[in-house]
C-alpha cells in the first residue's frame, strides 16, 4: 500500500537476473542492496554499457518485475501493484526520458505532452494550459510542429516536458545525452535538472558518460553499488562461519 | 487529445497503407451493396414490365413462356388464338380490361405489337403509370404506327415517317424505296405493299414496351391475309373487306379484372385464374407471379454473385489484418511509449482494435458513398442514353447491414494485431537498453 514517505525512490535488496537468449546475449545479473533518493533530489548513476542501467530504470518504473526485493516510488511498492493499476501509478508518478527521446512520431510537440496527460488523473480542463506552459518554459514555440520536424535539442525538450507533464514524483532519464554533442549534452542536462527542480521532481539519470559527473552533487557508480552488495554478503558469510 | 486522436494519428502515420486498405474495403463493400441494389432493381425492372395486367392468356407452352413472349417480347408466340376463342374469352367475364395482341411482325428486329386502341387507354405499361406520348397520338386508323421510345431513338424515325414491316423476326426496310441490299432473312418477308406511317412516339416507360412498335390489329391481319392470297396465286392489295374470321387471330390477351379503387388484387382473380386454367386449349398466366418464378429460378446465380462479393469483402478483412500485422514492427515502439506513459495493456488492445474498426467503418462509408454515386450516375446514363429504367435504389437497410458487417469484419481482423500489441514487451521495445 502507498504510505507517505520522504523518499521519492527506495530500493531494497533488489535482485534481477536476465537469462540471455544465446551466445551473443549471455544475460546479466543485477543486485542492488539499497538505493534511496529523497523527494526533489538529483542523482547521477554511472555505469558501463551493458551493465544493466536501463534495466534498473525499467525495474524502478515497474516495466520489468524483479526476482526479489522491493522498489518503492513515493512510498508505494510499485511491484505490489498489478496490471492497469501499476500502469496508472507509473503514468502519474514516474516520468521517463530516453536516449532517443521516444517521441510519438506523427504527433505534434503539444500532442506528445497531451498524451501523457491523457493517461494521468490531471483534470482535462488543465491539459492544454499545462502542456503549453511546460513546452514554452522549455523554449518550444512551435507547439504544432510534428516530432520529426523538430531539431534534436527541441525533441529532447519535448521529451522532458512530457516526462514532467503529470507532476511526477520521480523522473528517470536513460542516457539523456548519448545522442547529443558535448555542448548540447551540457544544455540538455541543465534543461532536465532545471525543469525537475521547478516541478519538484526527483531526478535519477543513468549514463555511461563520466563527463556528466561535474553537474551532479550526488553520483554513484552502479558497479560499486553492486560490489557493496558482494562485500556485504561475504562479511555476513564470514561472521556466520 | 483522446484515445481517438491517438488512433487517428497512428493511421495518419501509415497513410499510404491505410489509404490502400480503406480503398480495398470500400471497393468490397461497394461491390456487395451494388449487387444487392442491382438484384432488387433487376427484379423491380422486370416487375415494371408486367404492367397492370392481372392475367395474360395465350397458347404458348407454359405461363412463363407466355409472359416472356407476350409482355417482354422475347420471341414471337407460335400458336394463335382464333376469333371464336377470343369471343368466348371476352364474354366469359365482365373484364375491366380486355386487350388482344398479335405479335409476330417486326421492324429492324424490334417487335411490332398489333393491338386494340384500349392498349393505350386501359393498359398501363407500368402499374400506376399510364402511357405518355412524347409526340403525336395513338393510332386510330389502319397502317398507323406508334413507336416505343427506344425504337424512336435507335432508328431515328420521326413523326410522319413511312416504314414497312417484316412478317417474322427478320429485318425490314424503311420506306418502300430503301436500298435493295437490306433484305429480310430467309424465314421472313417484307410487306412492301403496306406502308405504315408514324403517328406517335411514346415517352420512356422503363419497360420492354420501349423497344416495340404498336399498330392496329386490322392492319396486321391484312398483312397476313395478303400472304393467304399469295399462296392462292392472287396478287391483290388486301382491304378490311377481304378479311375472314380465320385471318382475325391474336397471340395473346391482356386481362384486368375489376378491383376496388387503389387496390391491385381483385377478389375474383383466383377464381378466374382457376377457371381459365381448366381450359386446356389456352395458357393462362398471372404475370407478376411468373416474374417471381423467373427470379426464383435465377436465384442460384444470384447467390453466386453474392458469395463472390462476400469473398471480396472477406479478402479485404484479411488485408486489414495483414496491413496491421505488417505494421507491428513500427507500432511496437509506439505501444511501448504509451505503456511507459501509463496506458494499460487493455487500453492498448482497444486502441489497436479501434484502429482496425475505423478502417472498416471508413471503408464501408466510402464504399456506400461511391456505390450510391455510381448507381445514381449509371441510372441517369441508362435512362438518357438507352431509355432503360433500372432505377437501382440504395436500400437503406442493405447499406446499414453492409456497413455493420464490414465494420464487424474489420474489428475481427483487428483482433490478432490487437493481441500482438497487448503482448508487446515494453522493455524490449524501448531500445537501446543497457
Amino acid at each position: 500500500m502507498s504510505s507517505p514517505s520522504s523518499h521519492a525512490l527506495e530500493i531494497t535488496r533488489l535482485h534481477f537476473r536476465y537469462q540471455g537468449r544465446g551466445p551473443n546475449d549471455p544475460g546479466f545479473e543485477l543486485q542492488l542492496p539499497s538505493l534511496t533518493l529523497a523527494r526533489g533530489e538529483e542523482m547521477l548513476l554511472i555505469g558501463r554499457s551493458g551493465c544493466g542501467k536501463s534495466t534498473l530504470l525499467q525495474l524502478i518504473a515497474g516495466l520489468v518485475d524483479p526476482n526479489s526485493g522491493t522498489v518503492h516510488v513515493g512510498g508505494q511498492d510499485i511491484h505490489a501493484l498489478k496490471g492497469a493499476a501499476r500502469d496508472r501509478f507509473r503514468g502519474r508518478t514516474v516520468g521517463m526520458v530516453f536516449q532517443t527521446f521516444n517521441l510519438l512520431q506523427g504527433f505534434s510537440a503539444m500532442e506528445n505532452v497531451l498524451v501523457a496527460l491523457l493517461m494521468s488523473d490531471v483534470p482535462k480542463a488543465q491539459w492544454a494550459d499545462r502542456a503549453q506552459s511546460l513546452l514554452r518554459s522549455l523554449g518550444i514555440e512551435r507547439l504544432d510542429a510534428r516530432a520529426e520536424e523538430l531539431s534534436v535539442g527541441q525533441q529532447q525538450r519535448v521529451a522532458v516536458a512530457r516526462a514532467l507533464a503529470c507532476r511526477p514524483t520521480l523522473v528517470l532519464a536513460d542516457e539523456p545525452t548519448a545522442s547529443l554533442d558535448p555542448e548540447n549534452a551540457v544544455n540538455a542536462v541543465r534543461v532536465l535538472r532545471d525543469a525537475c527542480r521547478e516541478q519538484g521532481a526527483a531526478l535519477l539519470v543513468v549514463s555511461h558518460d563520466p563527463s556528466l559527473e561535474a553537474h551532479f552533487a550526488r553520483k554513484e557508480r552502479l558497479d560499486e553499488l553492486m560490489k557493496r552488495r558482494a562485500a556485504h554478503d561475504s562479511t555476513r558469510e564470514g561472521a556466520s562461519a | 487529445m483522446s484515445d481517438l486522436t491517438i488512433v487517428l494519428r497512428s493511421l495518419r502515420a501509415r497513410l499510404f497503407s491505410t489509404t490502400v486498405v480503406v480503398l480495398l474495403v470500400a471497393v468490397s463493400a461497394g461491390l456487395l451493396l451494388a449487387i444487392l441494389s442491382l438484384r432488387s432493381a433487376g427484379e423491380r425492372a422486370f416487375e415494371r414490365g408486367t404492367g397492370n395486367a392481372h392475367l395474360l392468356v395465350s397458347r404458348d407452352g407454359s405461363p412463363l413462356v407466355s409472359v416472356l413472349n407476350g409482355l417482354f417480347y422475347a420471341n414471337s408466340p407460335k400458336a394463335p388464338i382464333d376469333r371464336a376463342k377470343l369471343t368466348e374469352l371476352r364474354e366469359s367475364f365482365p373484364w375491366a380490361m380486355f386487350v388482344p395482341t398479335a405479335i409476330g411482325d417486326s421492324y429492324r428486329s424490334f417487335p411490332v405489337v398489333a393491338t386494340a386502341p384500349e392498349f393505350f387507354s386501359k393498359f398501363e405499361p407500368v402499374l400506376g403509370e399510364p402511357w405518355q406520348f412524347a409526340d403525336g397520338r395513338a393510332f386510330d386508323k389502319n397502317f398507323e404506327v406508334v413507336l416505343g421510345s427506344a425504337v424512336a431513338r435507335e432508328t431515328g424515325l420521326r413523326m410522319g415517317a413511312k416504314l414497312v414491316l417484316t412478317h417474322g423476326s427478320g429485318k425490314s426496310r424503311e420506306g418502300a424505296g430503301a436500298g435493295a441490299g437490306d433484305e429480310a432473312d430467309e424465314h421472313s418477308h417484307v410487306h412492301k405493299e403496306y406502308e405504315f406511317t408514324v403517328v406517335g412516339i411514346l415517352k420512356p416507360t422503363g419497360s420492354p414496351h420501349d423497344r416495340a412498335l404498336f399498330s392496329d390489329l386490322e392492319s396486321s391481319w391484312m398483312l397476313h391475309a395478303h400472304d393467304r392470297f399469295e399462296r392462292l396465286g392472287q396478287e391483290k392489295l388486301v382491304t378490311a373487306a377481304d378479311l375472314v374470321d380465320d385471318d382475325r387471330k391474336v397471340t395473346g390477351v391482356l386481362l384486368r379484372l375489376p378491383s376496388r379503387e387503389g387496390s391491385n388484387t381483385p377478389p375474383a382473380l383466383v377464381s378466374q385464374y382457376d377457371k381459365l386454367r381448366r381450359d386446356g386449349s389456352i395458357t393462362v398466366a398471372i404475370p407478376s407471379n411468373e416474374v417471381q418464378r423467373l427470379f426464383s429460378i435465377v436465384k442460384s446465380i444470384d447467390v453466386l454473385f453474392l458469395a463472390m462479393a462476400g469473398a471480396t469483402l472477406l479478402s479485404s478483412g484479411v488485408a486489414i489484418l495483414l496491413s496491421m500485422v505488417n505494421s507491428m514492427s513500427e507500432r511496437r515502439r509506439q505501444v511501448a511509449i504509451l505503456r511507459v506513459l501509463g496506458a494499460s495493456q487493455a487500453r492498448i488492445f482497444w486502441l489497436v482494435l479501434t484502429e482496425s474498426t475505423i478502417v472498416g467503418l471508413v471503408g464501408a462509408t466510402v464504399g456506400i458513398a461511391v456505390c450510391a454515386t455510381v448507381l445514381f450516375a449509371a441510372t441517369a446514363w441508362l435512362l438518357n442514353a438507352h431509355g432503360i429504367v433500372i432505377a437501382p435504389e440504395l436500400d437503406a437497410r442493405s447499406a446499414v447491414l453492409v456497413a455493420m458487417g464490414t465494420t464487424l469484419l474489420a474489428a475481427i481482423a483487428g483482433i490478432v494485431p490487437s493481441v500482438l500489441a497487448y503482448r508487446t514487451s515494453v522493455a524490449r521495445n524501448l531500445r537501446p537498453i543497457g
